[in-house]
């Protein structure tokens, strides 16, 4: 090893994650957030687009007791975590009925946006890479 | 001197929420560690990348990026500098940030605006005493040096 892997050159960009996975599949839940504080910690721009069953991880109250694995940290902390690196939030406003979560009193207040499909398709076309979970 | 187990070192210049402190050393340059609190939080540190020397980093972007087995993120900077170097120490061994929080120092840099007006934006002695313990004991925390 050279010692070159412990600096970060890295420009600024945008990194989209799609984010589909939801407490059906709690192993799943966890990584986005990490991953995600690790590149807004880079200095990337990070959204997280919840849509599908992955709306339900910004529904209050759902990802208070979930976790990844057992006797891990509960994904709200991981979720809190990513806020505070800088990571921006999207809930997919298409999604909502289907999981009967009201949009203005079942959204956890960590969540940024409350987005249509159009903001995703947009952050999409944009970016520079897109990543689904 | 401690709260809740949690060392703190009045000499040294914190952040607002206790994550950092910063050094001024004798050549006028400033060293930045994680505070007791902050490694606990982390749990045991796996992999620490610092910004590349000659980097400029104004407030609000990091001078380097924390992996642990359950957080990641970033070392918040709050001054307007440039990034001298990474210790080699650290970087090769990450723990020693876990097990020797004050000595172990993650980025020397250099205050664009000189050290005072760095330091004069950060919390020392008494006042950043009183609010270490606060959040300590506000979010009870218990550090532990040699997290599994």
């Amino acid at each position: 090893m050279s010692g070159e892997e412990h600096y970060v050159d890295t420009e600024e960009g945008t990194v989209v994650f799609i984010m589909t996975s939801g407490p059906s599949t709690p192993t799943r839940c966890a990584t986005p957030f990490y991953l995600g504080s690790v590149l807004a910690s880079m200095d990337v721009d990070v959204h997280i687009f919840f849509t599908m069953e992955g709306v339900r991880l910004m529904e209050r109250g759902v990802a208070d007791d979930l976790v990844a694995m057992e006797g891990g940290k509960k994904i709200i902390e991981f979720i809190r975590d990513a806020k505070r690196a800088g990571v921006k939030l999207h809930v997919c406003q298409p999604a909502l009925p289907g999981y009967r979560i009201d949009e203005q009193s079942d959204i956890i207040e960590e969540a940024d946006y409350v987005s249509r499909a159009s903001v995703l398709a947009d952050l999409i076309v944009s970016s520079d890479k897109v990543i689904t979970f | 001197m401690e709260c809740n187990g949690c060392e703190f070192i009045p000499e040294l210049y914190y952040d607002e929420e206790y994550q950092i402190w910063v050094r001024r050393e004798d050549d006028d340059t400033l060293t930045v560690g994680m505070t007791d609190l902050s490694q606990t939080i982390a749990g045991k540190i796996l992999n620490v990348r610092v910004r590349r020397p000659g980097t400029r980093r104004p407030p609000g972007k990091p001078v380097a990026t924390i992996e642990s087995g359950k957080w990641a993120g970033p070392v918040p900077n709050f001054i307007d500098c440039n990034i001298v170097e990474g210790n080699q120490e650290v970087l090769d061994n990450p723990t020693l940030l876990n097990t020797d929080p004050y000595n172990a120092w993650i980025a020397r840099v250099e205050a664009l605006n000189g050290p005072e007006a760095a330091l004069e934006q950060l919390v020392t002695g008494e006042e950043a005493r009183a609010g270490y313990c606060e959040r300590a004991q506000a979010d009870d925390i218990h550090c532990q040096r040699n997290p599994s």
